[in-house]
């Protein structure tokens, strides 16, 4: 075992002592001299060609100084990857409530919404779709341009998975569940909404200060659609709020807009979402709707799998291609198979929109598969704990995809652990015979396998910087956001490891695009391995150099160099400080300024065959939920929650922690409350008071562990750990419910009338509050 | 054109004079008149308590409170917490325990654990969870900055 100094010690989050003391600046503390403000105009229906668009009136408004519609930007603002189908402002129609179609800068707040209220805008009402079992239907009205291939213009895409023919095989079983489960969009819910600044420079270009994932993504959106070039459009991150997913496309637009409206003031701009500006035109988790077949033999060997499932993205394409295909994926479960289908489709809708959410497809797709496993344990008799152990993944095996897992594979080290921190079997005992009328308790158990970083999603790679300065500080840079999770520690503690310096010597710039190099997306869980493989390569390059320079000033090998805490050892002289052996590489004329780069391991995927390598490594875990369920009520307490990782090597427990903390706690949410609802288009829960996310009064106390497989490839051994924590809560704590009122609920959230009714009451809606609020400060 | 209100109270043992339209939150006060900039908002609608403050003693959600109401009542934000070299005690806690993630709920968490003990200068942990049941936090399922408060409380 390697005794490290940092990796996988205590230390305190970096930025921790500026948010204690609420000295950190987020966009929306910044005041700056001169700075105007920015406001939408927002659709209020939600699928509409737009007739008549004229701004001039809000011109005459006072304190309006420019309003900006779509005819601002290039090719009218049109972005996104892989289907460019967004724009920065509407253009010619508008697909959903919330949508963007102009946007104004005024002195005041109140003043940039008098603006947007005096805009002409003409909109001629088109019929919509809102269920997604329709999206295809051949009169479904139709969302977006027809597609090229000919196929249905609301189909989005096909996922498949083939490893041979499951239809055979499930003849064969002994006992077969056929089961639809059916998860409803999840609002991200950051405390801070979204924002953004911008500042025009003397130069003739915008400085964007962007609460959002990816640096380098906004400026490429700014560059293209306002035609600036590379160095014209500077994105720097200020701290960010909480972003789940969520900053992602929706931020862009903002970025995209206040940029222009600066170019076009000469004035710094800045738009803040109120929260119900934010739940209206936000994209959320998408839905899905999943029929799962599963089969086994009497002796508990699964044998096949199918699975088939519509996901609905709602009015755009935004991540859903990419989470569409992860979702297809995992849909199986991380389990062996004799013949496996994945059969998903996508759809758009005009729901809101869908893109990318902790998961990324994955919660939708375990809240089907976890279940119907175990549906399928249950009606075998056979203890679900043991059904998964007994055909869980393992070393050596081959995944339905084609994939021979041959290295750190931990999950049933993690299936072991729960169900010993959980005390699993005298529990699961004692909650089969419980004589109370009123209270009911269960425990549940789901496994998971979560592939690490894009897969094969995309190129895949990296690159960090490190400097050490005059005053010999230490400097690094990351073209990776920080969002919460703590990937800014982590660099840090793999920069000291690496030159064996204090921690306190090395701080790390916020996401800058002309000063960090572009590292891809901040997405997908991937910084710590990504960007911590970029760091640690940089971090060596500039050993090397430091090791040239000690060894040329103590006269030995580099090979005999010793190190004393910072200081250097040679064979037979007293040790020398960091800062002396600093002095002399740069006398020497070596370079104190490196990069690192990598490259994630080559991967492929065959889209139409379904079949191929889709990601270089997994994270595994396993996860326990004991619920009480109140049989008078319907309603559930979860009671206790065990949950295992391996995440590889865990580099920074604390931040680890938090992530399995935290995600827990977003799944809670997920399984028993949340539940964004649209009707005809409009959304329902516009705030806090009606989107209700769980609060310390609802979150147990969480048993979080790891179990440390190493992984040749990670820094130091490590995998990831953000996403994965969050993705198989919702079905572990039906599970629970299951097991408690011998009702299982299908549908998510788990809410009182589906535990106590066993049915999904209907309420009525009203577009009212949409309306209100898209109008008020 | 809404009539201004004039308001005198103290911030942080400051006297201060603010000129406002009488439906200004004092949260709005804080961030845009006084550039207190450490209270957030992420609701405006009392419900997610990042712009908790301590008004007369009491945790407050500062987004609720109006001008008027502000007239001579006693104020503490974060930037009133500690001071500017050292910690108040339960900041160190929050930075011990790894309590703070984005930081966005951070200082509203903050100012409700200081509201708690200095009322209870030994929560149990029902009460802990009570008194920060108003502070929504998306990151940290709350289990550190409940610790954070209870060590704290438990090392005095």
């Amino acid at each position: 075992m390697t005794d490290y100094r940092y990796i996988g010690k205590p230390i305190d989050r970096v930025d921790a002592l500026e948010k204690v003391r609420g000295t950190a600046r987020f966009v929306g503390d910044y005041h700056l001299p001169g700075m105007l403000y920015a406001r939408c105009l927002r659709s209020e229906l939600p699928h509409a060609r737009i007739v008549k668009l004229d701004v001039t009136p809000a011109l005459q408004v006072p304190g309006v100084v420019a309003v900006i519609t779509s005819d601002d930007f290039i090719d009218h603002g049109r972005f996104g990857f892989p289907i460019s189908d967004l724009f920065m402002l509407a253009y010619e129609k508008v697909r959903y409530v919330g949508e963007g179609i102009a946007c104004v800068a005024a002195e005041t707040p109140e003043a940039a919404l008098a603006g947007t209220k005096a805009i002409l805008c003409e909109l001629e009402e088109l019929p919509a779709i809102f269920d997604m079992e329709h999206a295809l239907d051949p009169n479904a009205p139709q969302i977006g341009p027809a597609r090229e291939d000919g196929k249905h213009p609301n189909f989005l895409g096909h996922f498949p998975v083939y490893d041979g023919d499951p239809e055979a095989v499930l003849v064969d079983c002994d006992a077969v569940i056929d089961q639809n489960y059916e998860t409803v969009m999840q609002e991200h819910a950051y405390i801070e909404t979204e924002g953004s600044l911008a500042i025009p420079t003397v130069e003739g270009g915008v400085l964007a200060y962007v609460s959002c994932q990816s640096p380098f993504i906004a400026r490429g959106h700014i560059m293209r659609t306002l035609g600036l070039g590379e160095t014209a459009a500077r994105v720097i991150n200020p701290p960010v709020g909480g972003s789940f997913g969520g900053k992602d496309d929706l931020n862009y637009m903002t970025a995209g807009q206040v940029a222009c409206l600066a170019l076009k003031t000469k004035r710094p701009v800045r738009m803040t979402f109120s929260r119900e500006e934010s739940m209206i035109a936000s994209y959320k988790r998408g839905a899905m709707r999943m029929r799962v077949r599963v089969g086994a033999d009497k002796a508990g060997k699964l044998r096949a799998c199918h699975f088939k499932a519509t996901y609905d993205s709602g009015a755009y394409s935004s991540q859903s291609p990419f989470t569409s295909w992860r979702a297809s994926i995992h849909a199986m479960g991380p389990y062996r198979y004799d013949a496996c289908t994945v059969d998903l489709t996508t759809v758009y809708t005009n729901n809101g929109f869908a893109g990318a959410f902790r998961g990324f497809g994955n919660p939708e797709v375990y809240a089907g598969i976890e279940q119907a496993i175990d549906e399928l344990a249950e009606k075998l008799g056979i203890d679900p704990l043991d059904f998964r152990l007994q055909n869980c993944l393992r070393l050596g095996d081959t995944t339905p995809h084609g994939q021979t897992l041959t290295e750190s594979v931990g999950l049933s080290d993690c299936l072991l652990a729960v169900r010993k921190a959980s005390d699993w079997e005298r529990k699961r005992a004692a909650y089969a015979h419980q004589s109370d009328p009123d209270r009911r308790r269960g425990i549940g158990v789901t496994a998971l396998f979560h592939g690490t970083s894009l897969g094969a999603e995309g190129t895949d790679e990296a690159t960090g910087t490190i400097e050490i300065h005059q005053d010999n500080r230490v400097t690094l840079t990351s073209g990776l956001t920080d969002y919460g999770p703590g990937s800014r520690t982590v660099y840090c503690m793999i920069a000291a490891e690496m030159l064996g310096v204090d921690i306190q010597r090395i701080n790390i710039h916020l996401p800058d695009t002309n000063l960090a190099k572009d590292s891809g997306p901040t997405v997908a869980s991937r910084s710590t391995m990504l960007g911590g493989n970029a760091t640690r390569i940089a971090a060596l390059n500039l050993r090397q150099n430091l090791d040239y320079a000690a060894a040329d000033l103590l006269g030995c090998e580099v090979f005999q160099l010793q190190r004393a805490g910072e200081s250097y050892l040679g064979p037979s002289e007293e040790p020398v400080p960091w800062e002396v052996v600093v002095e002399h590489a740069r006398r020497m004329g070596l370079v104190l300024s490196t990069f690192g780069r990598w490259s994630a391991p080559k991967i492929h995927w065959d889209e139409e065959a379904g079949r191929g390598v889709p990601y270089f490594a997994y994270h595994f875990g396993a996860q326990i939920a004991e619920v009480e369920v109140d049989l008078r009520t319907g309603l559930t307490d979860v009671l206790n929650y065990y949950a295992a990782h391996d995440a590889g090597k865990v580099i920074f427990p604390q931040g680890a922690y938090g992530q399995i903390y935290g995600g827990v706690a977003q799944g809670l949410g997920y399984a028993l409350y949340e539940d964004v609802d649209y009707m005809d288009g409009y959304l329902q829960s516009i705030n806090f008071d009606t989107y209700l996310i769980p609060t310390s009064v609802d979150v147990p106390e969480i048993n979080g562990s790891f179990v440390e497989t190493h992984y040749s490839q990670g820094p130091f051994g490590a995998k990831n750990i953000a996403e994965p924590a969050m993705v198989p809560v919702a079905p572990t704590i039906l599970n629970a419910i299951a097991q408690a009122t011998g009702r299982r609920v299908r549908k998510l959230p788990a809410n009182l009338e589906r535990v106590l009714l066993g049915e999904t009451l209907h309420k009525k809606g009203s577009p009212v509050s949409c309306k209100v609020a898209l109008k008020s400060v | 054109m809404t009539k201004e209100w004039q308001v005198r109270f103290r911030v942080n043992g400051n006297s201060v004079m603010v000129s406002v339209p009488p439906m200004t939150s004092l949260a709005e006060i804080l961030r845009q008149q006084l550039g207190l900039t450490g209270t957030k908002i992420g609701c405006n609608n009392g419900e997610c308590g990042a712009c908790t403050v301590i008004m007369n003693g009491k945790a407050v959600a500062s987004c609720l409170v109006l001008a008027p109401q502000v007239a001579g009542a006693d104020i503490r934000t974060i930037e009133g917490v500690g001071g500017d070299k050292a910690l108040h005690p339960i900041q160190q806690a929050f930075l011990d325990e790894g309590a703070v993630q984005c930081g966005y709920c951070t200082p509203g968490m903050v100012m409700s654990a200081v509201a708690l003990l200095e009322e209870n200068p030994n929560p149990g942990e029902a009460e802990v969870k009570d008194a920060i049941s108003g502070n929504l936090c998306r990151c940290t399922g709350y289990q550190k900055i409940i610790r954070a408060i209870r060590h704290y409380a438990a090392g005095r």
